[in-house]
């Protein structure tokens, strides 16, 4: 008679679920993500409440499931065992720890439930079963269903390139499993429409700390992160449709338009021939490559409070790009948003697009005003070989342009009565640019770190730096 | 009968000895904490011997943005490759000081140096050098600038330095100072007259 009330409220709810259920509706899922599977399992409701199968959950991960005494389950894992009875809302579980048995009663939310062999437990109680089982950490993304044992993250970090043909690169922590479109339930998948693509990650742990960056408002503009139904999800929303390339060892997505512009397949503009060291021109263009200098984990320097190097740098790089085009000279942005980009690859990047000029932006103490930079090669007995040139010396045959560069928008900026020096220094990436390049680094002035943010003092640098840049850009390859 | 005035007084004067116990002892407790911790981030490596020599020093100075020389006396070995340790060693000294003329963090110190060959050289700082260096263009290559400079004027024939942070390769010092190439001390000497 005790037991009576369940096993009718059990039956009821088990009719009331399936003949509530349709296949309209997505079945809800968990996903369990660890260094020896990753599996998903349907997460049934009773009575409202959401329920997992323990032994479907714990046997993937080196549990045995036995029936002990009447309606009890006892579930073992290494030195760990459960206790669960059918009808019971607590667990007993024990654990040996060297020469100790630690013994604690866990409350499970509801009660067990068994049905057709599997031994339903709340799904609220899971990450304390798994805990406490495989003592080991275990974080549980409740509302998308999807629980990782022993940090087992797949990380990325987005890279927008801009360019003649934009793309977005995504890289990996970990390998992973290959996105494929008809098997979407059991991996993952890739969607493209006509201005979206998702890629669904199933079975990878994927896991994002951003969860939307802007990109501007060309053929790739925004990404979103979001974790849903025991899956989480990469959108990428553009003014086009995008193509998906894996890398071969799995760790790198580049989502790209369809078709290249014809931009990029032009033949070099017979008015810039290259020189050996620089190589062909992608485009006749002249632009100005802008690298704000950080972004996302990389603050740069700390001046107290919330002000950090990546944001000031980001903030005056816009400007930077305003004033460029105000005087008719193309720009664009290493980065336009908080985002990750190593030194090597900013170089990359301004190398490969064909740049113009390569203008770094830092901000940092000691003094006052603003410091330029041109490059110093630290070993200049490093030369080139044919058209070939060592990373670490890149910068070689533009040298002597960069002083120019450096030295004409010094004079600029006292022009605008700002306290200038000049100085030839090692600063990390200039020298693995090939065109010229300079660092511009804004100081506080007077000691006061809020001048590093004032939009008036920003605009006078940008102004400074654009005129400086086209009064030169004859010499550099541009239109005067 | 004890008269009710002196059992007082006698009241104070034993809270006042128990008072003045717990402070004394936590006096000693705190400044055993501090010697604890001064020697937590004390150089990593024991004083060599040798003898003492005054030698000059290139030390950074933020306020000015300069590089200046200064005297410093040191015990330095006759070993070369314990000389050139030491005499870089003598550069972060002075910015250990209070108040530094170009602060660094606690623990910055010189692990080893190993010749690759006559000339060239290799620095192996400990990870607080970098890790806890302040970020900027300027002072990351001043802090650079005045080692190479201190370390070519009193160990002489090196031409090539490059520096290693706790026995890796880091891509910078704090975010700026290439820390990927091999210095060359002549290129570094005409960099270092722009800091004068």
């Amino acid at each position: 008679m005790r037991w009576s009330k369940p096993r009718f409220a059990l039956a009821f709810a088990a009719l009331w679920c399936s003949m509530a259920y349709t296949g309209a509706t997505p079945e809800k899922q968990l996903t369990v993500y660890s260094a020896q599977a990753s599996y998903s399992l349907p997460v049934p409701e009773r009575s409202g409440k959401a329920y997992i199968a323990a032994n479907e959950l714990l046997t993937p991960l080196g549990a045995t499931i036995t029936h002990g005494k009447g309606k009890e389950w006892k579930i073992t894992v290494n030195k760990a065992e459960a206790r669960l009875a059918e009808g019971k809302d607590k667990a007993v579980i024990r654990r040996q720890d060297k020469a100790l048995i630690r013994s604690q009663q866990v409350d499970l939310g509801g009660a067990v439930l068994v049905e057709d062999g599997r031994m339903l437990v709340p799904l609220d109680s899971a990450l304390t079963l798994l805990g406490q089982l495989l003592n080991t950490a275990v974080d549980f993304h409740q509302p998308s269903r999807r629980i990782f044992i022993g940090q087992s993250f797949t990380r990325f970090n987005a890279e927008y390139k801009n360019g003649d043909r934009p793309s977005l690169i995504l890289t990996f922590t970990q390998p992973l499993r290959r996105l494929d479109t008809n098997h979407a339930e059991e991996r993952g998948a890739l969607f493209t429409h006509t201005n979206k693509t998702t890629l669904i990650f199933r079975k990878d742990p994927v896991v994002s700390d951003v969860n939307k960056q802007e990109f501007g408002a060309g053929a790739i503009q925004s990404m979103v992160f979001a974790e849903e139904n025991g899956s989480a999800s990469i959108t990428v929303t553009g003014n086009t449709k995008l193509q998906m390339i894996r890398s071969e060892d799995g760790k790198t997505i580049t989502l790209q338009p369809e078709a290249p512009p014809l931009a990029a397949a032009q033949e070099p503009d017979a008015q810039n021939t290259p020189t050996a060291a620089e190589g062909p021109r992608r485009t006749s263009e002249f632009f100005v490559m802008i690298d704000a200098s950080h972004g996302g984990s990389d603050k740069g320097a700390s001046f107290g409070g919330r002000q950090v190097e990546k944001d000031i740098t980001l903030r005056l790089a816009r400007e930077l790009r305003k004033e460029l085009e105000e005087r008719g000279i193309s720009a664009r942005l290493v980065r336009d948003a908080d985002i990750d980009i190593g030194l090597e690859r900013r170089a990359e990047i301004a190398n490969e697009q064909r740049a113009g000029i390569y203008v770094a932006l830092h901000a940092g103490r000691p003094g006052k005003g603003v410091r330029v930079y041109a490059p110093m090669l630290a070993d200049p007995s490093q030369a080139a070989a044919g058209r070939f040139l060592p990373w670490e010396s890149a910068q070689s045959g533009a040298l002597s342009r960069s002083r120019t560069v450096a030295q004409t928008v010094a004079e600029e900026l006292r022009k605008k009565g700002m306290a200038v020096s000049i100085l030839g220094m090692p600063v990390r990436p200039l020298n693995n640019i090939v065109p010229p390049a300079i660092a511009v680094e804004l100081a506080p002035e007077g000691g006061d770190i809020q001048s590093l943010e004032s939009p008036k003092r920003q605009n006078t640098v940008a102004a400074a730096i654009a005129s400086g840049i086209a009064q030169i850009r004859g010499q550099m390859g541009g239109r005067p | 009968m004890i008269p009710r005035h002196f059992q007082i007084t006698m009241a104070l004067v034993l809270l006042a000895i128990l008072v003045s116990g717990v402070v004394i002892i936590r006096i000693t407790h705190k400044e055993e904490a501090m010697t604890q911790q001064a020697a937590e981030a004390a150089p990593v490596a024991p004083a060599v011997g040798g003898k003492q020599e005054s030698i000059r020093v290139l030390v950074a100075y933020d306020d000015d943005q300069a590089l200046r020389w200064r005297p410093v006396e040191v015990f330095l070995p006759a070993d070369r490759g314990l000389r050139a340790k030491e005499t870089l060693r003598s550069v972060l000294a002075q910015y250990q000081q209070s108040p530094s003329p170009h602060p660094l963090a606690k623990g910055a110190d010189i692990k080893d140096v190993y010749f690759l060959n006559s000339e060239t050289m290799i620095v192996d700082t400990t990870a607080p050098f970098a890790d806890g260096h302040p970020s900027g263009i300027l002072l990351e290559e001043m802090t650079l600038t005045s080692l190479i400079e201190t370390l070519t004027a009193n160990v002489p024939g090196i031409t090539k330095i490059k520096f290693l942070v706790d026995g890796k390769e880091r891509e910078t010092l704090a975010g700026h100072a290439d820390l990927m190439s091999f210095y060359q001390t002549a290129a570094v000497h005409e960099l270092a007259k722009e800091f004068e």
